[in-house]
């Protein structure tokens, strides 16, 4: 009992002295260690699995889910996730951790697994609406509805196989 | 000689290189760079040979294109530009006997201004 409360208290002074004495570094141009990354993305990922796996996934093929979307997506998303085409932006190189290219399909990502076909839908609508803290992605459920963060799931679904001109009549403003 | 000629040319290259490469990084974070400009969408380059008519995307595309030309139809609708123009009452506005007389007050408050 002794040396369980010895512990306690060791863990709790050891928490205190790192976060009081500023020795983590914050700096998002310095990558954490393969360690904390791993447990980072896991618990992330296992998170979003858990949230969105009951999430029904509507009808995605219909061109004008595409319309909607890409222009969202343009606007929203592009400057981060890029277009077809691009490589790199100023977002995907100063961010951190990187957020995906979104312009490969999800099967060529490296790294964590991805899941089927309906898996990925789900988990792009629930990361869409609700975001991800400390990591740059805002949740925009607060400000779209469902129906329009659908649409945006459409459209990255389709994203991988577009041409930049494809890209670009789709994403254009009317 | 040769000598004085290197080191010269070592110490051009030592300023002009930070100085051109500075100024590049200036350039390509110029804030217009990040204004992200409204562009229409360009239905030239659309290849209907190579399109499959039943892809969501192809009909996404064709939705867009004829909007747009259907806008910009609507935008140079000449029969309302013609309604627009009424020469009937361009004509009246325009009356040059008017004008000269206006020509005329103008030259006059002026030589009165000199005056």
């Amino acid at each position: 009992m002794k040396l369980l409360l010895l512990l306690i208290s060791l863990g709790i002074g050891t928490t205190i002295a790192v976060m009081y004495s500023g020795i983590v570094n914050v700096a998002a141009d310095e990558p954490h260690s393969d360690f904390v990354y791993w447990l980072l993305e896991e618990t992330r990922e296992n998170s979003i699995k858990k949230a969105a796996k009951n999430i029904e996934v509507p009808n995605l093929k219909n061109p004008e889910q595409l319309l909607t979307g890409g222009t969202d997506y343009e606007f929203m998303c592009a400057s981060c996730h890029l277009a077809p085409g691009q490589t790199e932006s100023d977002m995907s190189l100063g961010l951190y951790p990187a957020p995906p290219n979104l312009t490969i399909a999800a099967q060529s990502h490296e790294g964590h697994e991805h899941g089927d076909e309906t898996q990925s839908d789900r988990k792009n609508f629930w990361v869409i609406k609700h975001g991800i803290k400390a990591s740059g992605m805002p949740a925009w459920g607060k400000t779209h509805d469902d129906e329009r963060i659908w649409a945006m799931v459409a459209f990255i679904k389709r994203l991988p196989t577009l041409t930049p001109e494809q890209y670009q009549v789709l994403t254009a403003v009317e | 000689m040769k000598t004085t000629l290197i080191k010269t040319i070592s110490k051009i290259a030592l300023v002009l290189i930070p100085t051109i490469t500075l100024s590049m990084a200036a350039t390509a974070h110029d804030p217009s760079m990040h204004v992200k400009k409204v562009k229409k969408a360009d239905c030239s380059k659309m290849d209907h040979s190579k399109m499959d008519m039943n892809d969501p995307v192809t009909i996404a595309m064709m939705k867009k294109c004829m909007k747009q030309a259907k806008k910009a139809n609507m935008e140079m609708d000449h029969s309302k530009m013609a309604k627009k123009m009424d020469h009937s009452k361009m004509d009246k506005k325009m009356e040059h006997s008017k004008m000269q007389k206006v020509d005329k007050i103008i030259k006059k408050k002026d030589e009165h201004d000199n005056h």
